[in-house]
């Protein structure tokens, strides 16, 4: 077997392939850990629960539908799903108008009060959402605002601001001020400047913070639980928590209610991985 | 560059007004709110009494808030070791020369969903593996023939702080992990080659090249896991509630339990608002630390 050469750190054909070894090994060990939960989860949901105590890893039998069914009729996920649904549409919708504004004017124009706030978008940083649960829920509840489907549009907006309106900001900064100097000049009003030119230009910043938006909102939890009295109204969140206490004994029952939960999310993570991962690590890194 | 094409200002106003007069309503107002209710003993929401510094003294001497505390900084200490170690060891194995890139890839994407997930759906799959009868952890014990140590994992006093911060660390790891490659790609490979013709292996090269390189990347990484860990809630909820007893409450925890099981909402917000002071001063100190250091240096 050869050895190490003289001055020790040259690695030598075997003592590279032990490299190899380890760079193959480990994170691929890891990342093994992270994808095998979805795929147990997911053949676990054809299980019935006899089966599921005789042996849990194992696979199932035969196709067995009973879970799907029991929860999409009898816990009626579904209309979870779409109160989530409807709450982040319109979420997205109205991140992307708010902090394209804000974005655009505050890195275009110095006017009074640009610092002052700039730095109030920017103070949603340092002050966690728990640390403003009580007034919140105070102030919602003298207006009447909270108990209802859109109680936590308008909170999740505003905590989206912070990075979206940061990472806008930073984009229109890059985009020559001639373009929208040249469409003055040929006649073009301000509003349609902004909307069938800059707005176009800007879209891959946009499309960053879509997907933020999306998975913050889709899993957002403590406004919801602050807000949400009535059981209708319930996003899968807090929804996948009450079943998660009526129901524990029924592991595949539960495991399928899982599942169901993360398909949209694993749905697009498959197909947009690289946008995501992009998107997600730019909003943290420079939020 | 600022613009000389300024619209008039009645077109400005009308754009940014209405976002902001949102914002404010509902994000900077609760703020002052907080601050200014943390004075007042609350009867119910619309009855309030003020009662001056009483809130802040029953605070500093509740011991669930110095267990929730305690439990807090532990999440803190052991996520920045947890995920930022872990993460920068993946990184550097990711990053090595001797990977195939696709499939370097390929692991980089999987170790990355985790993070796409929410905290209740993260809770819920970690409560099927620590589960009593049909978990996985313990039917692996009992496979193994180890049935001496099969517990209830998150019903230990001893072992529930551990068992809840595996999972926040698991699956925070890929996040951190996209945020050290991506900076450490920065880094001239040149570099690298350089140092391997000197004799530098793989340890080497990671602690003497790319650690310093990437140093102000992963002063972002423990800034952003510090004040991730200060706010921990949704993890905790789910997998414990806080149990058993008050053996793993957080703050933020303790601070919704008050406020709204309790419905004590005058010391349940004066809770929440020392989650902020918390906050501010721990990110304030660490980020002096590196300035300390540097002016050390300079006096030498």
């Amino acid at each position: 077997m050869k050895q190490k050469t003289g001055h020790g750190n040259f690695l030598t054909h075997t003592g590279k392939n032990i490299a190899r070894f380890f760079i193959y090994f480990i994170p691929g060990l890891f990342a093994v850990s992270c994808i095998f939960p979805v795929i147990w989860l997911a053949y676990t949901s054809f299980k019935s629960k006899t089966e599921y105590t005789v042996d849990i890893l194992g696979l199932p039998s035969r196709f067995y539908l009973d879970n799907w069914k029991y929860v999409f009729q009898n816990l009626n996920l579904g209309h979870y799903l779409f109160n989530t649904g409807r709450i982040t549409v319109l979420v997205i919708l109205l991140t992307l108008i708010a902090s394209f504004i804000n974005g655009y004017f505050i890195s275009r124009y110095e006017f009074k009060f640009r610092k002052f706030i700039f730095g109030a978008y920017m103070s949603n940083l340092f002050v966690p959402v728990h640390a403003v649960m009580v007034p919140t829920y105070i102030l919602f509840v003298k207006l009447g605002f909270n108990n209802h489907w859109w109680s936590t549009i308008l909170p999740v907006v505003c905590m989206e601001l912070t990075t979206s309106t940061f990472l806008v900001n930073g984009y229109v900064s890059t985009v020559p001020v001639e373009l929208e100097e040249a469409a003055a000049i040929d006649g073009s009003s301000f509003t349609r400047t902004l909307f069938t030119i800059m707005l176009p230009i800007i879209r891959p910043i946009l499309t960053t913070v879509g997907i933020i938006t999306f998975f913050h909102s889709w899993n957002e939890y403590a406004y919801s639980l602050i807000m949400f009295k009535n059981e209708k109204y319930y996003t899968i969140s807090l929804a996948l928590q009450r079943f998660q206490g009526e129901y524990f004994t029924d592991y595949p029952r539960m495991m399928t209610t899982i599942f169901a939960c993360i398909f949209p999310a694993l749905l697009l993570y498959s197909l947009f991985s690289k946008y995501i991962m992009k998107g997600m690590v730019a909003g943290a890194v420079k939020g | 560059m600022k613009s000389r094409l300024k619209p008039p200002k009645k077109v400005m106003v009308t754009y940014l007004l209405p976002i902001l007069l949102v914002y404010f309503f509902i994000f900077i107002v609760p703020i002052i709110m907080a601050i200014y209710f943390s004075f007042f003993d609350f009867k119910n929401i619309n009855v309030k009494t003020f009662i001056g510094l009483r809130n802040f003294k029953r605070l500093i001497t509740d011991a669930n808030v110095i267990i929730s505390l305690k439990n807090n900084l532990y999440l803190v200490v052991v996520n920045l070791i947890g995920q930022i170690g872990i993460a920068f060891i993946l990184a550097n194995l990711l990053h090595s020369r001797l990977i195939n890139r696709r499939i370097a890839e390929l692991y980089r994407t999987v170790i990355y969903f985790p993070v796409t997930l929410s905290a209740v759906i993260i809770g819920c799959v970690w409560l099927l593996v620590y589960d009593y009868d049909y978990g996985l952890l313990n039917w692996f014990l009992r496979v193994i023939g180890r049935e001496d140590i099969v517990t209830p994992w998150l019903g230990t006093l001893s072992t529930v702080m551990p068992c809840v911060s595996i999972p926040m660390i698991w699956q925070y790891i890929g996040f951190h992990l996209i945020i050290i490659l991506s900076s450490m790609s920065s880094i001239d490979p040149g570099i690298y080659e350089m140092a391997e013709i000197d004799g530098a292996g793989g340890f080497r090269k990671a602690v003497s090249i790319t650690f310093p390189l990437i140093k102000s990347t992963l002063g972002v990484c423990v800034t952003l896991c510090i004040s991730a860990n200060l706010k921990a809630f949704d993890h905790i909820v789910t997998m414990t509630n806080g149990g058993p007893g008050y053996g793993s409450t957080v703050l933020a925890l303790y601070a919704y339990k008050v406020s709204f099981t309790q419905i004590d909402l005058g010391y349940g917000n004066t809770v929440s608002v020392s989650i902020m002071v918390v906050m501010l001063f721990i990110l304030g100190v660490v980020n002096l630390i590196p300035k300390w250091i540097n002016r050390k240096r300079g006096e030498i």
